[in-house]
C-alpha cells in the first residue's frame, strides 16, 4: 500500500486508514478495515450497534492502538498513540457527553486545557472570551455570552460548542459520535446545520450514527459496517436511504 | 439567544465598566449569596440576643479573630481539594504532625523559620502521599485519607507518648518569628487574619484567574471531559492534596504557638469542620462548583455560630445539633439558589 503517495487521485486524501485489524481477546473487532477520508468530505459511517464503527473511530482518534494495518494522514504513514498526538495531527473527536464540563462557562470550556495566558499562566480572559464568540459565530452558533454555564444550554447548542471548539484549534478532521442522538427533531437539524458549516470551512467530517435520517442529507458518502467489516463503500448519487437500511441489517456474506 | 452583532462591537463604556463591577460582585458571591446574607443575619442575631451583647464585645471579637483563621486556612485547601472533586480527611492528623515535626526541630535547635518550612514540607509530603494513594490506587479519596489519617495519628500518638511539649524553654517569647505569625497589626489586628486573608486571595486568583483554576474545576466537573482535552488530572488532584497537606502544616505550628504548647489532639473535629464550611459556602459535594469567597464566607459563618451558642449558654453538647442542623438547611438554602438562578437565565 505504499502506493499511496503516487497514486493520484483526482480529489485529495486527508485520512486513509489500510488494512486495519483490531482483537479484544478473541473478538475480532475489526476484520481489516479500507477507510478513507477526503478532503472538505462528509463521510457518514453507519451500521448497526457492535458493528465496529466506534472502535475503528477509536483507533483513528488515537484511544486505541490497531493491531495490525497502516495510518496515513495527509500522505504521510503515521502512528497515532495517544489523543494528544491525534489532536496535534488535526484530527479533533467529539463524544456525546464526555466533551464538556458543565458547571463551567462556555469560554473556559472551548479553552479547557489550552487556556491562552499572558504571564505566569493567567489566563487572558478577554481573549478566551473574544475567540469563543469568533468561534461560535463561525459555525452560525450566536449565543448570549461567553460567560453562560453549559448546563443552561440546550443539547444542540453544547454540540455546538464542542465542534467550534474543534473548529477553533484548527482540525482538519472532525469525528462526531452519534451527535444528534437524545436531541429534539429542532436541536438535531442545529447540528445538521453546523455540519454543512464545518463542510464549507474545508473540514472533513465523520458523521457516526443510526440514523440514517439524519445523515443522508448532510453526507457525501457512506461507509458501512457490518460485525468488523466494510461491506459498503458508496457515494450518495448511487444509493438510496432505503438501500442503506438493507445494508445495515442484511448479515454479512462471505464469499 | 440571538445576539446582534453590530451592538457588541459598539459596546458603550458604561456598559462595560457595569459589566466589571457585575463580575467583581461574582467573584465575591458566586455560589454563595445564600452564605453571605446567612451569614449578616447571624450576626444580628447574635449581636440582639446574646447575653450583654457580649458578642460585639471587642474581647470576644479579638478572640474571634485568633481562633477563626485556624479552621479557615483550612478550610480554604479542603474546599479547593472538594472542587477538584475529591476530599481529605487527613487534615485533623496532618495539622498536629506537622505542629510536633516543628517542636521536635526546635528542640534540637534548629531555627524556627526553617522549623516552619520543614513543618509545611512535612505536610505537603503527606498531602502528596494521600494523592498518590487515591488517584495511583483508584480509590475514593475519602477512604484513601480516612486510612492515612488514622495511621499517621496512631504514629503521632506512639511517638510523642501524647505528652504536651511546651515552646517557651526552646524559643524566647516575643522574637520576630512570633510577631509575623500571631503578633497583633497595630496592637488590634491579630496576624492570623491577615494570614486568613492572604491565603484566601492567593488561592482565589489561582482559582479563579489562574489556567491551573480552570483544570481544577474542569477536573471536578467531567474528569473525562478534562482528560480528553489533555489536562492531566490525576496531577492537578495530587496538587491539590499538596496544597490542603501545606496549609495544615502551617496552620499547625501557627496553632501551636498560640497556645503555647504542644498537643496530639490539636486540630481535632477539623476534618469535617473544613468540609461543612466549604458545604456551607456553596461547595459541591461533587466538584466542579464552589468559590474561595464562599470557602471564606462559610469558615467565618461556621466559627460564629460556634461562638454566638457558647455566648448564648447553649449546652456544650447542645452546639453540635445546631452546626449539624445549620449545615443542612445551608446546603438546601444554596441548592434552592442555584435552581432559582438557572431558572431566571
Amino acid at each position: 500500500m505504499s502506493s499511496f503517495s503516487t497514486d493520484g487521485k483526482s480529489e485529495k486524501s486527508l485520512v486513509k486508514m489500510v488494512s486495519i485489524e483490531k482483537w479484544f481477546g478473541k473478538v475480532h473487532a475489526l476484520e481489516g478495515i479500507d477507510f478513507e477520508v477526503r478532503c472538505s468530505e462528509v463521510v457518514g459511517l453507519v451500521g448497526d450497534n457492535g458493528a465496529g464503527k466506534s472502535t475503528l473511530i477509536k483507533v483513528l482518534s488515537g484511544y486505541h492502538l490497531a493491531d495490525k494495518g497502516e495510518i496515513y494522514f495527509e500522505g504521510k504513514k503515521v502512528n497515532i498513540a495517544s489523543s494528544l498526538h491525534a489532536r496535534k495531527l488535526g484530527i479533533e473527536t467529539v463524544y456525546q457527553e464526555q466533551a464538556l464540563a458543565p458547571n463551567l462557562s462556555i469560554s473556559r470550556n472551548i479553552f479547557m486545557g489550552r487556556e491562552p495566558v499572558r504571564s505566569l499562566g493567567f489566563m487572558d480572559k478577554k481573549s478566551m472570551d473574544r475567540e469563543s464568540m469568533k468561534a461560535l459565530q463561525s459555525i452560525g452558533l450566536h449565543l448570549r455570552s461567553p460567560d453562560a454555564l453549559i448546563t443552561m444550554l440546550s443539547g444542540g447548542e453544547r454540540q455546538g460548542v464542542a465542534i467550534a471548539r474543534a473548529l477553533h484549534f484548527k482540525a482538519k478532521l472532525v469525528i462526531l459520535d452519534e451527535p444528534t442522538i437524545a436531541l429534539s427533531v429542532r436541536e438535531a437539524r442545529q447540528v445538521l446545520e453546523f455540519i454543512k458549516q464545518l463542510k464549507r470551512e474545508g473540514i472533513s467530517v465523520i458523521f457516526i450514527t443510526h440514523n440514517l435520517y439524519h445523515v443522508f442529507p448532510s453526507a457525501d458518502r457512506f461507509v458501512v459496517l457490518t460485525r468488523g467489516e466494510k461491506i459498503a463503500d458508496i457515494q450518495k448519487k448511487d444509493t438510496s436511504i432505503d438501500d442503506l437500511f438493507e445494508l445495515i441489517v442484511k448479515p454479512p456474506s462471505h464469499n | 439567544m440571538v445576539t446582534n452583532k453590530k451592538d457588541k462591537e459598539k459596546m458603550p463604556s458604561g456598559v462595560a465598566v457595569a459589566g466589571r463591577a457585575k463580575k467583581l460582585l461574582n467573584l465575591f458571591s458566586y455560589q454563595a449569596v445564600g452564605t453571605l446574607l446567612v451569614f449578616l443575619a447571624l450576626i444580628l442575631v447574635f449581636i440582639f440576643f446574646t447575653p450583654h451583647h457580649l458578642f460585639v464585645d471587642p474581647r470576644n471579637i479579638k478572640a474571634l479573630a485568633k481562633l477563626t483563621p485556624d479552621l479557615g486556612i483550612v478550610a480554604l485547601g479542603v474546599g479547593m481539594l472538594m472542587i477538584s472533586g475529591e476530599f481529605d480527611l487527613s487534615v485533623s492528623t496532618v495539622l498536629p504532625f506537622s505542629s510536633y515535626i516543628f517542636v521536635l526541630l526546635l528542640r534540637a535547635g534548629i531555627n524556627p523559620v526553617f522549623s516552619l518550612f520543614m513543618a509545611m514540607g512535612v505536610g505537603a509530603l503527606l498531602g502528596l502521599l494521600n494523592g498518590l494513594i487515591t488517584v495511583k490506587g483508584h480509590i475514593p479519596s475519602f477512604i484513601a485519607t480516612l486510612g492515612t489519617m488514622m495511621f499517621w495519628r496512631g504514629v503521632l500518638y506512639v511517638h510523642s507518648r501524647m505528652w504536651p511539649i511546651g515552646i517557651r524553654a526552646y524559643f524566647p517569647a516575643g522574637s520576630s518569628f512570633e510577631h509575623v505569625l500571631i503578633g497583633e497589626i497595630g496592637g488590634v489586628v491579630p496576624a492570623q487574619v491577615i494570614w486568613f486573608v492572604v491565603f484566601a486571595l492567593i488561592l482565589g486568583v489561582v482559582l479563579h484567574f489562574h489556567k491551573f483554576g480552570n483544570w481544577v474545576y474542569a477536573t471536578g466537573d467531567n474528569k473525562e471531559a478534562a482528560r480528553a482535552m489533555g489536562i492531566n488530572t490525576d496531577r492537578v488532584k495530587t496538587i491539590c492534596f499538596m496544597i490542603v497537606g501545606t496549609l495544615s502544616g502551617f496552620v499547625g505550628v501557627m496553632q501551636l504557638l498560640r497556645l503555647g504548647s504542644f498537643a496530639a489532639t490539636q486540630g481535632l473535629g477539623f476534618e469535617l469542620k473544613a468540609i461543612a464550611a466549604s458545604v456551607v459556602g456553596g461547595t459541591s459535594l461533587m466538584g466542579g462548583i464552589g468559590s474561595i469567597a464562599g470557602i471564606f464566607w462559610g469558615a467565618l459563618t461556621i466559627q460564629i455560630l460556634e461562638n454566638g451558642l457558647i455566648l448564648m449558654r447553649v449546652p456544650v453538647f447542645g452546639i453540635s445539633a445546631f452546626i449539624g442542623l445549620a449545615v443542612i438547611l445551608f446546603v438546601v438554602l444554596n441548592t434552592y439558589m442555584r435552581r432559582r438562578m438557572m431558572m431566571m437565565r
